[in-house]
């Protein structure tokens, strides 16, 4: 009896279980509008979006959605595009543009009247595009982009240090919460004062700025700072509820819940949760295509969290998502080669991965062997041996690039120097060599054909993460043949603080991108700047120390494109970082409901110009 | 010459005294049906795991000898390869013996020895030794193993020692509390009465006359602790916090996992490393069991340590049987 | 009861708690002497002032700029309001909160597959020791020693493998919108189930035949004892002796590993959690440890080991209900 009962519990058990089969149909199979499902790996996501929030995984695509910058860099062409912002130039005293016939920056110009000493800055002048709005309806002003590099540059409002680091070239500054240094200038903040002549009908869209003297300066304030509504924000920051607020009032919660911008998005905050973010595009948005239609093509947008990848894959297998906005790895590719109504987006990537060596040790951490890695000829035999071909296909079966010694991506042509490349074709010659240099350094063997300095065989810990494993037994496979043994060490949860700032490594793997919007960082953080920064080889050349400076201070945009190529020249020849691949970002959409994916460099399927060329399918 | 004689004298009869209650396990082991298996399979592992360079067709460490990645089995391949790497199953499987019984042997080894020593200290001193003892065991039991773990291989780094000094360090607990009840049962034994009457010191009682009477109870438990720990081992290296550089069955599964074997439908890249731990696991248990068997009465109708200790309080002897009882109820089934 | 051994038993899981307490808080601590900078490491355009002005913010945030002594007391003075402290996530939600969103899903999970395996258990183990010596009694040994040997979480990629992907009975992950969407509606359930039958399943299988296994042997050895002889000498039914007399005795076992895994209920499932992306107190301690989370992995620890000493103390308890025996000792 009792045997009889328990069996039917089991059955309707299992029957109840099985019910829920049919009440867990995903929507986006029945979903006919014009909704893209896009699938994120994360653990989470934010709940509530601070406008300047840059650590969690998906909040800086959606900040860039929902709010805007004044223009974006495009990278190929080295020239900054309008967004909130129409155009931009450099003045002269009289206020006049210092532009060329052809409309672009007059670079001589600019060098002959602001090269002397007693100028002390740059100034810019900015005009905004009209009729922006923000999506409250409120025009967006020059008072708000004021507000914006006001508040960047006043830590006590703002408790931000990022936004300290983004404005530190331009000369606008307060101590303690007073301005001791104005570098902004509108019709409502002081520009007639200046000699800065705004007309009333000009003063919602012209504003002036006083830069310091680099022509890096206005990278980061065009392209990388999010403009923040003035008429939401000034009201409600204080030094004691600031905007970055460690314990923010219900107001500024409300704010961080329902962001007020300018971008082409807006959050749909009661769809949206920790699991879901649902965006809606605004029908006022006042960039339109050329035809004049809509930029962007896709109603709503839902982001769908998926904590694990092979769970997004599985999700994006059976039709739940449209896309996955994450990498994969090129293992999964024959998953999709037979399916129907896949895109794969096999897209060129601009990370390049390289070997790092501790060329310049701290006292405490010298040894014999490490010493060698101080030798450029040891430096230059181990880039020799390095077969990057191989490791493209065995690694990343086929999917990558080599890299150019240069360390710059092709996809930069103003700046990449094709012979930067410095190691000859042919592995065989190219060992061969690598063997003669060091036999000028080490020349005896032991017993299993390693060289040995003094008796101790000429080993080297490469600290690497797990996935990199496979990346060093290549290595250690190549480089065998010149004799030199490489053997894999963990890197531990912070190898920065463990390893790597206190030169406790013999190599690590590192994996760098140098594009011209921040060359004038990275170079300095690579290759000059000592302690924790990315130098964590300790590298250190006075020329090329010089040759970077210079290359950041110089006002002739076309001197400095001819330095960077030196740099390369430079850096090629030093044999610091030794390239290893560029990996290609792999990832998959569905064409099933959507078409008109895009591939973009360095980015995956779901990037702006797919969004602003994809077309629903009448099929569903 | 004659203190020679004299020292190898000593260290002969302490070895001897040390292998015979082996030699006499092994035996018994032999002698009953399931613990002949148990030591069959175990046997075969320690043989795939010395001879594993022979014995795997492939060196799965070296990457000269990958094959194209994710193939199904085949002749070449008995069990096909990874499709992340492209490295032989079959080898791996073959090399991944290696990890679990090093750490689960050593790992049960070092428990046996430090769940002996203080269980013995324990129930043969009484007094506040005793309770000291056993307030540390019930403070180590509350401790969640796998969190604390997981804590200090964030801080520490990833291998296996420390993994093989928390599983000590935490495994002992339930040993020492058997021991300890079996200990208090042999303490009003006529042999140690006598010793102690003679002035023997309570050391040398402990380890001549004590350690001997609880050896087939230390070594059961020894071995069904080692198929706990090899169970453990493979979940902690499933989550990812065993050496990454070594081959073990749970990062076999791991791998499998997040490599998509589940995706793919390579279901032969899951079921080797399992059909592995299961082995490992069902070998030391068998052993273990058997022995079981031959000591508790309740586990069959036999007189077990009834017929050994008949000397002795019965009374007490329940409460041993209750201990190990409650041992058994903590076998590695519960979540992990 | 005696109310000496009740009285001893509490003050003593008080002192281990004390215990315990101290060592979780010092535990993670080793060897990191500042927690703000692991947590937030240096980004690659911060110069070293800003760097320092966002770490001593993070202190502040989290009151690590005071002495560690001073940290423990105020950590303990935290405690008594049930504050475990404030995560570094974003959005710094309090550990307190992030533990009891998460909670109730791991409960689901286990205690389902605790009552699952003990319901299922006991009466498949008193079958077989009812039919011993028979073949359902050999089936139930030959499965005990067959699932003890898989580890559970090896079951549950098998099934997930055949039932989540080849059959697609189940799903194999679980549904990202499974927790939002949750609003106690008939619905709502049967997704969490349907989502939640693989998890269990997993456990199960080896927990109702462990359960089956230990009631099996008990009920024999029981059955051995006089005073069974005695009650079927005075001519009870077999089913009255059965249930009145074996199985209440049999049980005292059971008891004793059942107050054991209640303290594995909130941790147990770690792996089983991680498989199949299950949002309980498993992945939230995994994803704590991977972003180096203090806060957060010291405020599970110390809830498990809470529920742990708990646990132990009703067991304790409740045992000397069922078995006044055990409390022989404190009888004044």
């Amino acid at each position: 009896m009792k045997r009889k009962c328990a069996l039917l519990v089991l059955a309707a058990l299992l029957a109840f279980s099985a019910a829920g089969c049919q009440a867990s149909e995903y929507e986006r199979r029945t979903d006919a509008s014009n909704t893209l499902y896009a699938g994120v790996v994360a653990s989470s996501f934010p709940v509530s979006f601070m406008p300047w929030l840059s650590r969690d995984g998906i909040a800086p695509t959606i900040a860039s959605m929902l709010y805007s910058t004044l223009f974006t860099y495009n990278e190929e062409t080295g020239l900054f595009e309008g967004l909130i912002a129409k155009e931009w130039y450099y003045v002269d005293d009289a206020g006049e543009p210092l532009l060329r016939e052809d409309g672009s920056v007059d670079y001589d110009r600019v060098e002959a009247i602001y090269g002397a000493a007693d100028k002390t800055y740059l100034p810019v002048k900015v005009v905004l595009n009209e009729g922006l709005t923000w999506s409250d309806g409120m025009p967006v002003t020059a008072e708000d982009v004021y507000y914006t590099f006001d508040i960047a540059t006043n830590n006590t409002l703002s408790n931000h240090a990022g936004a300290l680091a983004w404005t530190s070239d331009l000369q606008h500054g307060y101590s303690s919460g007073t301005l001791v240094e104005q570098g902004i200038f509108t019709y409502g903040h002081g520009a007639a004062d200046m000699g800065y002549a705004i007309s009333e009908e000009e003063r919602d869209t012209v504003l002036y700025l006083h830069v310091n003297k680099v022509l890096g300066a206005v990278t980061t304030l065009f392209s990388t700072i999010l403009i923040l509504p003035e008429h939401i924000w000034e009201p409600i920051v204080t030094p004691t509820n600031q905007l970055n607020s460690k314990d923010p009032t219900a107001a500024t919660l409300a704010q961080y819940g329902h962001p007020v911008g300018c971008g082409p998005y807006v959050l749909d905050a009661d769809r949206s949760n920790a699991q879901v973010i649902v965006l809606e595009r605004r029908a006022d948005y006042a960039l339109t295509a050329e035809d004049g239609s809509a930029l962007y093509k896709v109603d709503t947008i839902k982001f769908i969290l998926y904590q694990e990848l092979n769970v997004a894959i599985y999700a994006l297998l059976k039709g739940h998502i449209d896309l996955l906005d994450s990498a994969i790895s090129t293992n999964y590719l024959s998953l999709f080669e037979e399916r129907e109504h896949m895109f794969v987006s096999n897209a060129p990537g601009l990370f390049l991965q390289t070997l790092v060596m501790n060329v310049n040790p701290v006292a405490g951490e010298k040894n014999p062997i490490r010493d060698l890695l101080g030798d450029v000829r040891v430096r230059r035999a181990i880039a020799l041996a390095i077969d990057q071909d191989e490791l493209i296909s065995r690694i990343l079966n086929g999917s990558g690039t080599t890299v150019a010694a240069g360390l710059m991506s092709t996809a930069n042509p103003l700046i990449y120097n094709p012979d930067a490349i410095l190691l000859p074709e042919g592995l065989e010659a190219r060992i061969a060599e690598a063997n003669a240099l060091l036999d000028e350094v080490a020349p005896t063997r032991d017993e299993e054909g390693y060289r040995t300095l003094d008796g101790a065989r000429v080993s080297f810990d490469i600290l690497g993460s797990v996935g990199e494993q496979e990346t060093i037994a290549f290595l250690q496979v190549q480089l065998q043949k010149i004799g030199i043994e490489v053997e894999f060490a963990s890197k531990g949860s912070s190898p920065e603080k463990t390893y790597l700032y206190n030169s406790k490594f013999d190599m690590t793997i590192q994996g760098v991108t140098f594009t011209i919007s921040n060359l004038d960082i990275m170079y300095l953080a690579h290759f000059v700047t000592l302690g924790t920064s990315s130098n964590y080889g300790r590298f250190g050349d006075p020329d090329l120390t010089a040759l970077i400076r210079e290359m950041r201070t110089t006002l002739d945009l076309e001197h400095k494109y001819e330095l960077i190529l030196a740099i390369q020249s430079m850096i090629a020849d030093e044999y610091y970082k030794v390239p290893l691949y560029c990996s290609n970002v792999l990832s998959i959409a569905r064409t099933d409901r959507y078409q008109g994916y895009v591939t973009v460099r360095g980015s995956t399927v779901f990037n702006t110009d797919t969004l602003q060329n994809l077309e629903r399918r009448d099929a569903s | 010459m004659k203190a020679v004689v004299r020292t190898l004298g000593t260290a002969g009869s302490a070895i001897l005294r040390f292998l015979a209650p082996i030699g006499r396990f092994l035996r018994s082991v032999w002698r009953h049906p399931k613990g002949r298996v148990g030591l069959l399979i175990v046997a075969l592992l320690v043989v795939c795991a010395v001879f594993a360079p022979w014995i795997a067709p492939y060196d799965p460490y070296d990457v000269t000898e990958r094959a194209a990645k994710g193939l199904a089995p085949s002749l070449e391949h008995l069990l096909g390869t990874t499709i992340t790497t492209g490295q032989d199953i079959f080898s791996m499987l073959i090399y991944g013996t290696r990890v679990s019984l090093l750490i689960g042997i050593t790992t049960g080894v070092a428990i046996a020895f430090i769940g002996a020593f203080f269980g013995i200290l324990a129930g043969y001193s009484g007094g506040v030794a005793d309770t000291v003892i056993m307030r540390v065991v019930d403070i180590l039991l509350v401790i969640p193993t796998l969190p604390l773990i997981i804590v200090l291989t964030n801080l520490f780094g990833r291998s296996y020692l420390m993994i093989i000094a928390i599983f000590a360090a935490f495994g002992w607990t339930g040993l020492a509390r058997v021991i300890r009840s079996l200990v208090l049962v042999l303490k009003n034994a006529n042999y140690v009465k006598a010793a102690e009457l003679a002035g023997a010191s309570r050391a040398r009682i402990m380890f001549r006359h004590i350690l001997p009477g609880v050896s087939h109870l230390l070594i059961m438990s020894t071995a069904l602790s080692c198929a706990g720990i090899m169970v453990a081992e493979a979940g902690l290296s499933f989550l990812g916090l065993g050496d990454p550089t070594a081959i073990s069955w749970g990062k076999m599964l791991a791998e499998a996992q997040s490599g998509g074997a589940l995706l793919f439908g390579h279901w032969w890249w899951i079921f080797a490393p399992g059909i592995g731990i299961f082995l490992a696991v069902f070998g030391f248990m068998r052993i273990g069991l058997a022995l079981e068997e031959m000591l508790n009465p309740r586990m069959k109708q036999s007189n077990g340590l009834f017929k050994l200790f008949r000397h002795l309080d019965n009374a007490r002897l329940e409460e041993v049987f209750s201990q190990m009882d409650a041992e058994r109820g903590n076998r590695p089934w519960n979540g992990n | 009861m005696n109310r000496i051994y009740v009285l001893k038993r509490v003050l003593y899981a008080i002192f281990v708690f004390a215990v315990v307490i101290t060592l979780d808080f010092f535990i993670p601590r080793l060897g990191v002497d500042d927690p703000a900078a692991r947590y937030y490491p240096p980004q690659g355009n911060m110069t070293e002032i800003e760097y320092e002005i966002v770490k001593q913010a993070t202190r502040e945030q989290y009151g690590f700029d005071v002495p560690v002594f001073q940290q423990y007391l105020n950590y303990l003075e935290g405690l008594t309001r049930f504050d475990l402290g404030t995560s570094f996530r974003s959005g710094s939600p309090r550990v307190s909160d992030l533990i009891s969103e998460r909670l109730p899903w791991t409960l689901a999970l286990s205690v389902t597959n605790l009552v699952i395996s003990l319901f299922f258990g006991i009466l498949i183990g008193a079958f077989a020791a009812w039919k011993r010596g028979r073949w359902q009694d050999t089936l139930l040994l030959n499965a005990s020693t067959f699932t003890t040997a898989l580890p559970a979480f090896f079951i549950a990629l098998i099934l997930t493998f055949y039932l989540g992907f080849e059959f697609e009975l189940f799903p194999a992950y679980t549904n990202p919108n499974m927790v939002a969407e949750f609003d106690w509606s008939w619905d709502a359930i049967k997704v969490v189930m349907n989502n939640a039958a693989l998890p269990i399943l997993s456990m199960a299988v080896g927990g109702i035949v462990a359960y089956g296994q230990s009631t099996r042997n008990s009920v024999i050895a029981v059955t051995n004892e006089d005073f069974i002889l005695t009650a079927k000498a005075k001519g009870l039914t077999p089913r009255t002796v059965l249930y009145k007399h074996i199985l209440r005795n049999a049980m005292l076992p059971i008891v004793t590993s059942l107050g054991m895994s209640i303290s594995g209920l909130i941790g147990g499932a770690v792996i089983i959690e991680q498989i199949f992306n299950w949002n309980g107190m498993g992945t939230l301690f995994l994803e704590a440890n991977s972003t180096n989370d203090y806060p957060l992995m010291m405020g599970i620890m110390l809830f498990m080991s809470a529920v742990a000493i708990a646990a132990n103390l009703v067991t304790e308890l409740v045992y000397g209900l069922l078995d006044p025996r055990v409390t022989v000792g404190d009888r004044r």
